[in-house]
């Protein structure tokens, strides 16, 4: 069975189940109690007359119509008809010939009384006798009687129409649903044949098809970005991969043509060189997407953070030295510990350092700091070098964004990329700001609730 | 001085490329392709190391290492691996190798290794008991002092370190990985030539005004202390 068919079905059996509640909450209150007791009032009557003539014949019955007409209230209804219509006995006027259709049973009907204009709403019981005659005895009722029985009428075809409105209405919201969501479905099937390109269209009403829409395209938008991100990244290996491999192959080719057995040997000690850069690219990118995949979490462990920089400060102090720098490590003055990777992190701090030394030693002084926060806690390298511009700083965290991509010195510009995506393993974020002068480059790692209530 | 080695590698150039240069350096090698077959061989206990792809048919190479270690068969085992990631080389280490060497390496790497493992196995004394010595230098252990010549060198806790691990390898080629792993415990790999510097400082305070150099840098590998 089609959705939509089933939704129309599901609309029109709720819409007449909620009718039913409504008609039938009008008939209750309709169909009170007092009429109730009419009704069993002329039956109960009726059945005293029968019984009366059963037992005493014609003559008891003449007398207890008789008896009724004098002593009964002057609601009581009670007459003798002829077979062929007109009145034996009784109160009923029979001219013109009433309404009374000659059948036996229980019916709410207008009737006149005699010496009465107005026709007036009666519950009667007409009863065949067996010599011919009808017997009619019963009530006047109040003027409800009628409207109720129209009522009655009324709501079983309000019943019927209600039912189908709702199987119409049904069909109208399934339709609408149906083509909502079919917008939907389009483009998850566009999606599905890869093309990437569709968007849900929004009606604007704000509604929750549209949201549903909206956090489809927003996710499109998201899943687009990273896939861009990826091609890019690709895109951008296959091309850094292109210098160092052509170095190499120039090398092993001047190696393979050189003469000189000592000239031949540099050659070949290059070409290694140039194998490990290569490497140390290749390990820097999976490391990166190990770390954006969050694997590497169960290796973490508690450590002291501040230990960790005054390690990596004391091992870069003579490298930093070397290049007319001074590394300075302002210590903690008490631990600092944080639940995190020791080894990746000391390489993300490793690479502020090594970055710090490779583009800001000219400026003097490279200074390495631990705040500890109570919700945070942040590493800085900062250094007095030429620094990078506010607008150009985006760039240099890139993958392969090396600034000044004419410069062929060993790093390959994932640096700074590693180390943001060894904070994002942790949940922090890497910042560049101005270190007035100079780069200040940052990691911000927060202390997690867990990790406060594991210490 | 030639030793036994189980090699459990499967790739065939790998193993035949390694084989050889062990056999070269006087070591026997054995072979295993597959891991079920490696962790039978390697269950008598009678090599003196087991160099170990981790990535095997049939049996991968943490499971051999597990089963091996489960079974207390405490040989040096040397993992080689493809996975070059800080978390796999950890990963492997946790699970009771001695030493993790991402391929692809460089023979005088591995062999440095291979000679370092080899060594550490003969000489199963408790090294803080013993004084070491490497021609005229003497290093004490235990109260970190370093003479030579009979005078006291003033070295740096890390250059102690550095110098110690050297001592502990004489005459053996120590790779600057080796020296960030072994004196440092980092696993990554550094773009910029920090060890090179820490050796250099330390060659200064340890050969400076003395006529024979100790520590010595060999080409293409590292570095070698040597009376």
């Amino acid at each position: 069975m089609p959705t939509t068919l089933r939704i129309a079905l599901l609309a029109g059996l709720l819409a007449l189940l909620s009718n039913l509640a409504v008609i039938g909450f009008i008939y209750f209150r309709t169909h009170d109690e007092a009429v109730v007791t009419v009704h069993q009032q002329v039956l109960e009557q009726a059945k005293v007359l029968t019984d009366v003539y059963r037992s005493g014949g014609k003559p008891a019955l003449d007398d207890a119509i008789g008896d009724t007409m004098t002593y009964g209230d002057p609601q009581t209804v009670i007459a003798l008809i002829a077979p062929r219509g007109g009145e034996l006995m009784g109160n009923l006027e029979t001219r013109p010939a009433t309404v009374l259709p000659r059948q036996e049973g229980y019916r709410n009907t207008l009737i006149r009384l005699r010496g009465q204009t107005t026709p007036r709403e009666a519950a009667l019981v007409i009863h065949r006798l067996p010599t011919g005659n009808w017997l009619v005895s019963g009530r006047i009722a109040g003027e409800g009687f009628a409207i109720r029985d129209t009522l009655e009428r009324s709501l079983l075809i309000a019943l019927v129409v209600a039912a189908l409105l709702g199987l119409f209405c049904g069909l109208i919201l399934a339709n609408y649903v149906g083509q909502r969501i079919g917008d939907i479905a389009t483009v998850a099937d566009r999606i599905g044949a890869r093309d990437l390109s569709r968007r849900v269209p929004l009606s604007g009403a704000g509604d929750a098809f549209d949201r549903l829409g909206e956090q489809i395209n927003a996710m499109l938008d998201r899943i687009t970005g990273l896939m861009e991100e990826l091609r890019l990244l690709t895109d951008s290996l296959a091309h850094d991969l292109r210098s160092p491999v052509s170095r190499l192959r120039s090398a092993a080719h001047a190696a393979a043509e050189a003469e000189d057995p000592s000239e031949q040997e540099e050659l070949l000690g290059s070409v290694i060189r140039q194998a490990d850069a290569l490497m140390r690219i290749l390990t820097a990118v999976l490391e990166i997407s190990r770390s954006e995949a969050l694997t590497g979490r169960k290796q973490f462990n508690w450590f002291d953070v501040g230990e960790l920089a005054a390690e990596l400060a004391e091992m870069y102090d003579p490298l930093a030295e070397e290049k007319g720098a001074r590394l300075e490590f302002d210590r903690p003055t008490r631990p600092v510990p944080l639940f995190g990777h020791r080894q990746l992190l000391a390489q993300a701090v490793s690479n502020l350092i090594e970055n710090a030394i490779r583009y800001g030693a000219s400026g003097g002084e490279i200074r390495v700091r631990v705040h500890p926060g109570e919700r945070r806690i942040r590493i800085e390298v900062g250094d007095r070098g030429p620094g990078i511009p506010a607008n150009r700083r985006a760039e240099a965290r890139r993958r392969f964004g090396r600034l000044d991509s004419s410069r062929s010195d060993e790093g390959a510009g994932l640096g700074l990329a590693l180390a943001e995506s060894i904070a994002h393993l942790h949940e922090g974020r890497l910042m560049l700001d101005d270190n007035r002068p100079g780069l200040l480059t940052m990691l911000e790692l927060p202390v997690h609730a867990q990790q406060a209530r594991a210490a | 001085m030639g030793r036994k080695i189980l090699l459990i590698e499967d790739d065939r150039e790998t193993a035949s490329y390694l084989t050889k240069g062990l056999n070269q350096e006087g070591h026997s090698v054995e072979q295993a392709t597959n891991g079920q077959d490696g962790l039978f061989r390697a269950t008598d206990g009678s090599f003196d190391l087991i160099i170990l792809d981790r990535m095997l048919p049939v049996l991968d190479g943490l499971s051999v290492l597990k089963a091996l270690r489960a079974a207390r068969i405490d040989t040096p085992v040397l993992i080689l691996s493809a996975l070059a990631s800080v978390g796999d080389r950890i990963e492997g280490l946790e699970c009771g190798s001695d030493d993790y060497l991402v391929k692809p390496f460089s023979f005088a790497e591995l062999l440095a290794r291979v000679n370092a493992l080899l060594r550490r196995r003969e000489s199963r004394v408790d090294p803080s008991e013993h004084r070491l010595s490497v021609g005229d230098l003497e290093i004490d252990p235990l109260s970190r002092t370093v003479r030579r010549g009979g005078k006291k060198l003033d070295l740096k806790p890390r250059e102690y370190l550095l110098l110690e691990y050297f001592a502990r390898n004489e005459g053996r080629v120590v790779t600057r990985t080796m020296l960030l792993e072994q004196v440092w415990d980092y696993h990554f790999d550094p773009g910029t030539n920090v060890i090179d510097v820490h050796v250099s400082r330390l060659r200064r305070k340890l050969d400076e005004g003395f006529e024979k150099p100790l520590l010595h840098t060999v080409r293409g590998a590292g570095y070698m202390l040597a009376a």
